[in-house]
């Protein structure tokens, strides 16, 4: 059964609070996180976030199109090596410089 | 270029299909059906070299019938057998910032300073940007981070090289706990 509407995204209340702390240093260090099941907010676009995996934090850098989505859906627990073969990686730009949140 | 990765290995020979020699392909190139366009596929001793004659899709395989096998036991003895291409025979780059996994594989890492750092073991992306692996000097934990320019300022392909943030290396390493640490 899905989440009723009314009340509102899931998150973590120490998410919130972490995320708010990186955007107002400036810094884009990776935000440690063991919350997988926090819904990502449009206030956490453009931060990264290390999700844990129950091993390691893997770094997931918040994109719009992943709103919506739950942290743990990008930090996978069994991860397949696969044969690189021709695919290529995308060296992303440095993350922007950081926006106050949209007022709520 | 590291020589591992001189030749890569674009896709893996599955069991027969049918009686008439064609053969279950598993391709591991981006786009699967781009197999056939490297031409005569080496095995991985090198000793043959195969050609695909036709190629369809099927449910998440592909079916390919290979010059020379016409019936399904030449196909069985085939059954495993990965297939090859050189490095050189992959398309040039043509955007910046854009580098072939094989080419990044094997590289090593230095901070700033050219202080050696690890390796890179591998590249993932898991839906949230490409990562790096890397394997560091000292420790057997892999170490992942962000493949973007603010982490990885300067990739040197022909200098054998990656330049890495020494801080974002070192929050990286650093191991981490089962559970969320407690306030204070």
């Amino acid at each position: 059964m899905t989440r009723s509407v009314w009340k509102g995204p899931f998150v973590d209340g120490y998410l919130l609070k972490k995320a708010e702390a990186s955007r107002a240093s400036g810094r884009h260090e990776v935000i440690k996180i063991w919350s997988r099941r926090s819904t990502i907010l449009p206030q956490f676009v453009g931060l990264t976030f290390g999700v844990y995996n129950g091993q390691k934090h893997i770094p997931v850098m918040v994109t719009e199109e992943m709103v919506g989505h739950k942290f743990g859906e990008f930090s996978p627990t069994r991860t397949f090596y696969g044969h690189s073969s021709d695919r290529k990686a995308k060296r992303a730009s440095a993350p922007a410089p950081s926006a106050a949140p949209a007022a709520s | 270029m590291s020589p591992r990765a001189q030749r890569i290995c674009v896709a893996q020979i599955g069991a027969p299909h049918g009686v008439r020699g064609e053969v279950k392909l598993w391709p591991f190139t981006a786009d699967p059906l781009a197999i056939k366009d490297y031409g005569p596929l080496e095995t991985e001793d090198g000793a043959a070299r195969i050609e695909i004659e036709t190629l369809r899709a099927a449910k998440d395989h592909l079916v390919a019938r290979l010059k020379g096998v016409y019936d399904r036991d030449a196909a069985a003895r085939l059954t495993n057998t990965k297939l090859f291409v050189s490095r050189d025979r992959l398309p040039a780059n043509t955007q910046d910032d854009e580098f072939y996994h094989a080419d990044l594989i094997g590289l090593a890492v230095v901070d700033a300073l050219g202080n050696a750092l690890g390796q890179i073991a591998a590249i993932h992306n898991f839906g949230a940007g490409d990562l790096i692996e890397v394997k560091p000097m000292l420790g057997a934990s892999t170490v992942l981070l962000p493949f973007n320019a603010a982490v990885v300022p300067v990739v040197d392909i022909a200098g054998q090289r990656i330049v890495v943030d020494a801080a974002a290396f070192a929050a990286a390493a650093a191991p981490a706990s089962a559970t969320e640490p407690k306030a204070s």
